[in-house]
């Protein structure tokens, strides 16, 4: 239960799927126009992701390894035209705004990844926990950028209005650029919060013992100078 | 191991140039400054205080967003070298005078944030910084980046805008003399074209800026309008006509030639040049915008460095194919 947990969660930041390891940027550019735009492709990717990974454990014993990623793609292109069917039955406005991404699910960088670095080595239990968690962060950063976007580009957020009374939208956030110009940001945030936590943790290292805990990376020289 | 140990220096390896000719970031930056002046002065004298309102809040924004950045990122205040004022008042050239406080702060701020600190100060941006922030404004919100629509107190006319709803015809009694005054709307200093060409022809003087990128763009823009003009004259205005108006002399001189955004030998130079008077000319005849230049200059500055390949191969050694060689060898 505890590896269960630990699988699960590691999704949720750790390894955070769009910025922490940029998988599955195509989608993250394209269609976080706005936050349920955003919450729409991140639940149809946590679904194919959480049952792909699922059948590829359940399978990883019978698939011969030089046709294994033939069969991950045949399983998650199956998922993938289940979760198209679904939409245009119960979420066709949806459907029409993601248009041609629904399908490119398929070639989704994180499918393929998390059935090949994960689910094709773990018991079932272990891989149906790190779908939804990879499912879920990828989901969450969507909605993030997309509510950014939207805030900034429309002055909207999930359709309601939250910005003051006369305020120009800065359209050129739901443009591409601003989808390129957004992820830039917010990468460079992450970055910097994890310099400033890694150059914390080694300024207490260092003040424990006077022997230099590495090699003296940036982040450690950096922290170090400013003592 | 201490880290005074490490400080302590036994050889010091420099590279070159080891010969300095004196000239100082500051320096280049005063000739700039005194080389938009006539410019800013004739902006003074056509639109008043707003365009004094307009061009000083673009700098000081410009300097405090440099500021801020240079806190953030822990490097030294430069605001005393002067590039970041020159980013602003470059900036307000390009904006009508009487663009709103909130649209100079946003375009200011993303032209030093986004266009130049966040590739990690001066010189390391690829585009110029002033047109990345120009751009984002002028696509996010067009209707108060054009002065056509916010200045109705006025009686001067947009000559690219005639020209692109008119055709050539409309445009043709149009005097060059009078662009040359900047009896003309468009972007408060931009549209000085006079006081700009004297301004720029100063700056080459004095070697501030490659004569060859502002000369060859010129003669792209000349070359393309004369070509387009004589095929089919009814359509496409002459070349006076396009060096006159928008901002082809401010692309020219002051926004094609930043240095870390530019080639610097002589033939892609030339090139350079070339091809962005040739863009200036294709996206105002075929484009949906009305002033191409500032979008030609930013293409042409993601070209400099395909531009930076064309080298003379060291002495004594073959010619090799581009990419033959290890690239980081190369530019």
């Amino acid at each position: 239960m505890n590896q269960f947990i630990q699988e699960f969660t590691k999704g949720l930041w750790k390894e955070l799927p769009p910025f922490r390891l940029l998988l599955g940027l195509c989608p993250v550019l394209a269609v976080t126009k706005s936050a349920s735009n955003g919450i729409g492709m991140g639940m149809a990717v946590l679904f194919v992701l959480t049952l792909s990974n699922m059948l590829i454990s359940l399978v990883r014993n019978i698939i011969p390894s030089k046709v294994r990623i033939a069969c991950f793609i045949t399983i998650s292109a199956t998922l993938v035209v289940a979760v198209e069917l679904l939409m245009q039955a119960y979420a066709y406005p949806l459907y029409l705004q993601l248009g041609i991404f629904v399908p490119l699910i398929v070639v989704n960088c994180i499918i393929l990844g998390r059935a090949e670095a994960f689910a094709a080595k773990n018991p079932v239990h272990l891989a149906i926990a790190d779908g939804l968690g990879m499912g879920l962060g990828f989901t969450m950063s969507l909605t993030f950028l997309g509510a950014i976007r939207e805030i900034l580009g429309a002055g909207t957020c999930f359709g309601y209005p939250v910005m003051w009374d006369g305020f120009q939208p800065f359209t050129i956030m739901v443009e591409a650029p601003g989808a390129f110009l957004c992820l830039g940001l917010t990468l460079a945030a992450m970055n910097y919060g994890t310099r400033r936590q890694l150059m914390k943790k080694n300024r207490d290292a260092a003040e424990e013992s006077t022997v230099s805990p590495c090699g003296g990376c940036r982040a450690c020289s950096v922290g170090r100078n400013n003592d | 191991m201490s880290t005074s140990q490490n400080n302590d220096i036994l050889l010091a390896i420099s590279t070159p140039p080891f010969w300095h000719c004196g000239r100082t970031i500051r320096k280049n930056s005063f000739h700039t400054l005194v080389a938009l002046t006539p410019a800013v002065i004739m902006s003074l004298i056509h639109w008043g205080l707003p365009a004094a309102r307009v061009m000083a809040l673009a700098i000081v924004v410009a300097m405090v967003t440099e500021a801020v950045c240079q806190t953030l990122m822990k490097q030294k205040l430069s605001q005393d070298n002067g590039t970041a004022a020159i980013t602003g008042l470059l900036l307000a050239f390009l904006l009508p005078a009487s663009a709103p406080w909130w649209l100079v702060v946003i375009g200011a701020a993303c032209a030093m944030g986004i266009g130049r600190m966040a590739f990690g100060g001066y010189g390391a941006n690829q585009v110029n910084a002033t047109l990345v922030g120009w751009a984002m404004i002028f696509v996010s919100f067009p209707f108060q980046m054009d002065a056509a629509a916010s200045l109705l107190q006025t009686d001067l006319i947009d000559p690219l805008l005639k020209l692109k709803y008119f055709g050539a015809d409309a445009v043709a009694d149009i005097s060059l003399f009078d662009l040359l005054l900047g009896r003309q709307l468009g972007g408060l200093g931009s549209s000085q074209v006079g006081a700009l060409l004297i301004g720029g022809i100063y700056l080459a003087l004095r070697g501030v800026i490659r004569w060859e990128i502002a000369l060859s763009f010129i003669i792209g823009t000349f070359l393309a309008a004369t070509c387009l003009h004589f095929a089919d004259s009814s359509l496409y205005a002459g070349p006076f006509f396009h060096l006159g108006t928008g901002s082809t002399i401010l692309a020219a001189f002051f926004l094609a030639t930043e240095d870390s955004c530019s080639p610097h030998r002589p033939l892609p130079m030339v090139l350079y040049g070339l091809t962005g008077g040739v863009l200036v000319i294709l996206i105002r005849a075929f484009g949906s915008y009305a002033d191409g230049a500032p979008f030609a200059v930013m293409l042409i500055n993601l070209l400099a460095p395909m531009f930076a390949l064309i080298r003379s191969h060291p002495f004594g050694t073959k010619p090799s194919k581009a990419g033959a060689a290890d690239w980081r060898t190369r530019a």
